[in-house]
């Protein structure tokens, strides 16, 4: 993690627009590709990147597409402000501007053999998304897969057709959820916490990955721990205010980490350890 | 060491010839009154010189700002692409007090390890630190240098440092690049063989003028241990979130990142930022990971006094007391300091 002195870590690099899909009201998929050089940059599960809107500004945003395949890199983006809304603007074709990637990652070595619970809320997927690919593509490695998904209605549910081709794997399991249902929605209603009994959850050789709201986390942490899950098996993303993403600007502190270079992967005991008046989650 | 000595009266006309070569930060009056590092206009230089601040009077703004100022452009953008700005120019600070040495120091490791960043790294990759080691204390019942470890005189780090011995300074060599400086300008200096033990009395009067102090190594132990939640809480309610306290200590290094725009073009520029603020960690969703005041107050002291020790290896305080000086409700680090080592109320 360390750079060159000489190179200027927060010049962004150009970058093109290849293709954009949407996934729900305010969340779209971009595909991109430098310009500069034609090389992806090469990630890992779980990374970020800082993409800039010139004259907008810049955001950080994980990397979703996976390290374990060649294509373009993907971002999934919900409209929340700003920059965000700027990017909804574009389309194919348009320039972005990214530098990265940045943080730490999801671990990969040290699941395989080991049941895997993906927990997921709104758009936390994305990150998450990027490890699911990597586990699915050499998934004889590793035990039971199951991906439990949460979002605030049927609608909001990000990426739905890549679900349903999940779901069709042997050896992996979906389950989705929503706060409120919609005509349509047959599935259940509550918290992505109220799926454990239908996921049969256990800790027997299982670790638990989480991204979501912070609230989520909170609550699926806590729970997967009252479930009989080690601290180390339970693994998750924290998210903070970040401007640099390397360790400069301050805004992402957590007593003496940093979340943007430390993080965003931290495992529970990692956040026990932490000034809980800091707001970790 | 090697050691030389040169005249008061000489000060002037050695910067006025060091200036063909350094841009020169100095301690200037300003109009208003105010003393700061401000560079000498080459074009005006004998006048600019008259405003240079020789006795121990307080600079209102550290020297950080040189290398890391409260705005700067990182780069320019337009239909040409992006236009990186650095700015390297060979920068001679005179008058740096020791205190001041340390935060520069300290913010040096800060920015330079991990991800380096550009844009303070090479502000500061040419530069001539000429330290003037303070007589009597500048901010007098505020500053704690000499319980902090920081001055008044420096060990270390510096290239040249100048002892006061009345009409004359005794000029310490610290570095190479400081004895290169004397050669360059060898007419200004006489040895300094003899003087030493002079230097050494002025060092050690000076030290006693700055008073009892604070027991800052106890601070820092009890910063680690102690719980102090109720100190936080008192102090958060009473400070204004100003943020004079942030901008004026040397160590403070956050910063905010913003793009201008006019049309197509534009510029991304980088400001100076504070833990103490309440939008600092608020997101876009509008959820505030540290809203409270007392956790925003806390984290000014334990950033300085818990952390950094922990990770830097020394604490973020370097005892220059500007920020009890500057603050309009009497909040201060020394204040704080004595609150956590001696158990008292101070503000
Ligand atoms: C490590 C990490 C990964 C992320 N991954 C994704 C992702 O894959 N998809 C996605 O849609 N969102 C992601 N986010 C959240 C996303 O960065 C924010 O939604 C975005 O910064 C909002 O910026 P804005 O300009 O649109 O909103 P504004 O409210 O206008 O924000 C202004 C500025 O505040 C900062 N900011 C605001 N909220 C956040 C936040 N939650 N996190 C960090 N900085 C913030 C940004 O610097 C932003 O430019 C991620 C955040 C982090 C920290
Ligand atoms: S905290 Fe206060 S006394 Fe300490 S270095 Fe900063 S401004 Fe100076
Ligand atoms: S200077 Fe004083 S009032 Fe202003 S932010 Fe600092 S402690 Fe608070
Ligand atoms: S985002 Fe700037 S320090 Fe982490």
């Amino acid at each position: 993690m360390t750079g060159d002195r000489n190179n200027n870590e927060y010049l962004p690099r150009p970058a093109r627009i290849t293709a954009v899909r949407r996934e729900t009201f305010d969340v779209k998929t971009f595909s991109l590709e430098f310009v500069d050089r034609a090389d992806a940059f090469s990630y890992k599960q779980g990374q970020f990147a800082e993409i800039s809107v010139l004259g907008q500004g810049e955001v950080p945003i994980s990397i979703t597409s996976s390290p374990s395949r060649k294509g373009p890199m993907e971002f999934t983006i919900r409209a929340a402000g700003r920059v965000t809304s700027a990017m909804h603007d574009l389309g194919p074709g348009d320039a972005l501007y990214l530098r990265g990637p940045y943080g730490n990652a999801f671990p990969f070595e040290t699941l395989k053999g080991r049941n895997l619970y993906f927990v997921a809320g709104g758009i936390g997927l994305a990150p998450l998304r990027s490890l699911i690919n990597m586990v699915l593509d050499s998934i004889e490695d590793f035990g039971d897969v199951k991906i439990l998904y949460g979002a605030k209605n049927p609608e909001e549910l990000c990426f739905r057709g890549e679900l349903e081709e999940w779901k069709a794997i042997p050896g992996v399991e979906v389950y989705l959820t929503v706060d409120r249902a919609s005509p349509g929605w047959t599935g259940p209603v509550g918290l992505v916490t109220a799926l454990w009994d239908a996921a049969a959850l256990s800790p027997e050789n299982a670790v638990a990955i989480l991204c979501g709201p912070p609230i989520m986390i909170k609550f699926a942490a806590a729970g997967l721990s009252g479930r009989g899950f080690g601290d180390e098996a339970i693994v998750m993303t924290l998210e903070r205010y970040m401007k640099c993403g390397v360790g400069k600007c301050g805004h992402c502190n957590i007593g003496g980490s940093f979340v943007c270079t430390d993080g965003p992967v931290f495992d529970y005991a990692q956040v026990k350890r932490m000034p809980e008046k800091e707001g970790v989650f | 060491m090697s050691t030389y000595l040169l005249r008061k009266t000489d000060v002037r006309p050695l910067l006025k010839e060091a200036s063909a070569v350094w841009d020169i930060f100095a301690p200037l009056r300003e109009g208003v009154g105010d003393v700061n590092f401000k560079a000498l206009p080459k074009d005006r230089l004998a006048e600019a010189l008259e405003n240079l601040v020789l006795d121990d009077e307080p600079t209102l703004l550290s020297p950080k700002t040189i290398f890391f100022p409260q705005n700067e452009t990182m780069f320019a953008f337009g239909s040409g692409g992006i236009r990186e700005q650095v700015e390297s120019s060979p920068k001679l600070l005179f008058g740096v007090t020791s205190c001041d040495l340390s935060g520069l120091l300290f913010s040096d490791g800060f920015f330079a390890k991990d991800f380096p960043d550009r844009y303070y790294l090479s502000r500061s990759e040419n530069r001539l630190i000429i330290v003037k080691g303070c007589l009597k204390p500048p901010r007098q019942g505020s500053c704690f240098c000499a319980s902090a470890g920081t001055g008044p005189f420096a060990q270390r780090g510096f290239d040249l440092q100048l002892v006061d011995l009345g009409g004359e300074y005794l000029v310490e060599v610290g570095s190479g690049k400081g004895e290169s400086f004397i050669l360059a300008h060898s007419a200004f200096f006489a040895s300094g063989d003899g003087r030493e033990r002079a230097a050494e009395a002025v060092k050690r009067d000076a030290t006693a003028t700055l008073g009892p102090g604070v027991d800052f190594d106890k601070a820092l132990r009890l910063m680690v241990t102690g719980d102090f939640e109720k100190n936080f809480a008192r102090i958060g309610e009473r400070c204004v979130y100003c943020g004079a306290c942030l901008y004026v200590c040397p160590t403070c290094t956050c910063f905010n990142v913003v793009d201008r725009a006019d049309g197509g073009s534009g510029s991304r520029m980088r400001t100076w930022d504070g833990c103490v603020f309440e939008g600092y960690t608020r997101e876009a969703s509008g959820h505030n990971p540290r809203p409270s005041k007392t956790a925003r107050t806390a984290r000014r002291y334990e950033h300085k006094l818990k952390y950094d020790p922990l990770v830097a290896g020394r604490s973020g305080c370097v005892g220059c007391g500007r920020c009890l000086d500057s603050c309009p409700v009497g909040i201060g680090m020394s204040k704080f300091i004595r609150e956590v080592a001696d158990g008292t109320e101070e503000m």
